[in-house]
């Protein structure tokens, strides 16, 4: 695989004539006044920066419904959120016509419900400070993908500290082409593959109960969830989440029951529904108001349940999500 | 839903059938004069892939103390190939019941609509099970 090396000036000067003749626009991080923020770029490029140790949401989720044609978007993203944009593609959620979108290689994260830390600025400095901070939100704690090896190109830096912009699908070449200097064989220790974890996720009700019984049912881990899309979500409905007329109705017709009802329901069968297609991204827990352990279970168990199809969410465009196909000859002891 | 391996007096079990052959096998059960729980209430289904795992989660935390979700062998599905995405769907949930240590709550069956028999067979066989508080597959 071949690749460039790029300094931030050529960079930049690429994305420049990318935007201009595209027409196009830049989707990145912002670095300002020492903070971070995500930001749709236009014509100004100079504060990008290829890191924020900063999370709020996954960024995937505001690439749902964009179909401009003409339109040419470059996102620079962690790898989380490229992976859940490639889950959208698949799930023909995101429509990749427009979307230039790649990964950067990521030191892990902080929650950004605290603003009491200054970060450094060059990115060395940046990798040993998020190394010695104890606090790293869980699911960057867990992460086994903070490499850029995820969407259509990868920004990845080497033992020296260079950094290289490798084009993984023809989106991508364009943008390619643009960025100057000589095209060069990557170095041999981008190659190395992650692996899976190999103890499996083991709970049980009882912990489970006591770890959500804080849960006040705001549904903000559906809403802020990137994977997690339907329009007419079973929560939406009376018959999952009963209110009203309609939860009096099903206590009559059943048994007393606590308000919100159908809590451990509504957590178990969003848990099933994102099992294979979860990033791990930890934005869940992120918009959860009662810091519930949410990524725990949620990356648990998509981690055992994908485990079992050999499948890694966002690894790749072609793989099929297992719930959508299948073989003829597996399984065999699925059956009772 | 009450969790807890004593042993129970009555068992609820929601039973998801396919209506080609699961649920043709338990009419057929019964114009044998087999007899299978009380507690066995079957749900008919077109097909077993209709059968979203929210369905299954849904009762067994509303009160069922077992679900199971009976189909048509893989390859004699009336619709083709409706019952290979049962298979992997109901795997995965099966598996995530494990990780919450109640792998017992939910069977799969494969049945065709000419064995009535085994169809009573495996379901006495699970309410015996949850009856005793068994929890496993």
């Amino acid at each position: 695989m071949k690749g460039k090396r790029i300094e931030r000036e050529n960079f930049l000067n690429a994305l420049k004539r990318f935007a201009k003749e595209g027409p196009g626009l830049l989707l990145g991080f912002e670095r300002k006044d020492r903070k971070f923020r995500t930001k749709v770029f236009r014509k100004e490029f100079d504060d990008l920066s290829l890191f924020n140790p900063v999370f709020q949401v996954n960024t995937a989720i505001h690439l749902r419904r964009i179909f401009s044609k003409d339109l040419k978007i470059v996102c620079i993203l962690r790898p989380c959120e490229t992976r859940a944009y490639v889950e959208l593609t698949k799930l023909t959620q995101v429509e990749p016509t427009s979307l230039i979108c790649g990964s950067t290689d990521c030191f892990g994260t902080v929650s950004s419900k605290r603003d009491d830390l200054s970060f450094p600025e060059k990115p060395e400095d940046l990798k040993t400070f998020l190394e010695n901070l104890s606090d790293l939100r869980y699911a960057c704690q867990t992460c086994r993908h903070k490499n850029g090896v995820f969407g259509d190109f990868g920004i990845r830096i080497d033992s020296d500290w260079n950094f290289w912009f490798i084009p993984y699908t023809e989106r991508s070449v364009p943008l390619y082409e643009l960025i100057e200097g000589p095209e060069s064989e990557i170095p041999e220790a981008f190659k190395r593959e992650e692996e899976r974890s190999k103890t499996l996720f083991q709970t049980d009700l009882q912990e489970f109960r006591k770890d959500f019984e804080k849960c006040i049912m705001c549904l903000n881990c559906r809403d802020m969830c990137p994977v997690c899309y339907c329009v007419d979500c079973l929560f939406n409905s009376d018959e999952y989440l009963p209110k009203g007329d309609a939860l009096i109705n099903s206590i009559m017709r059943s048994k007393a029951s606590e308000i919100p009802k159908n809590k451990e329901v509504y957590h178990f069968i969003r848990m099933y529904h994102v099992s294979q297609t979860c990033v791990g991204c930890g934005s869940c827990e992120e918009a959860c108001p009662q810091n519930i352990p949410l990524t725990k279970y949620f990356k648990g168990i998509s981690e055992r349940l994908s485990g079992l199809f050999d499948y890694v969410s966002g690894r790749s465009f072609e793989e099929r999500i297992p719930y959508t196909t299948f073989k003829e000859e597996e399984l065999d002891n699925a059956s009772d | 839903m009450d969790y807890d391996n004593g042993e129970k007096d009555f068992i609820n079990i929601v039973g998801f059938a396919c209506t080609y052959c699961a649920f043709k096998a338990s009419e057929m059960a019964g114009s044998l004069r087999l007899k299978y729980p009380e507690g066995v209430k079957v749900i008919q289904v077109p097909c077993s892939s209709r059968v979203d795992p929210a369905f299954v989660i849904k009762a067994i935390f509303e009160g069922a103390d077992g679900v199971f979700v009976a189909g048509c062998h893989p390859g004699d599905c009336h619709f083709i190939r409706g019952n290979y995405f049962t298979r992997r769907r109901i795997f995965a949930l099966k598996e995530m019941f494990d990780a919450f240590s109640m792998r017992g709550k939910v069977r799969l069956f494969w049945t065709s609509a000419a064995e009535a028999r085994k169809f009573v067979e495996k379901v006495t066989k699970m309410y015996e099970d949850l009856k005793e508080g068994k929890n496993e597959g």
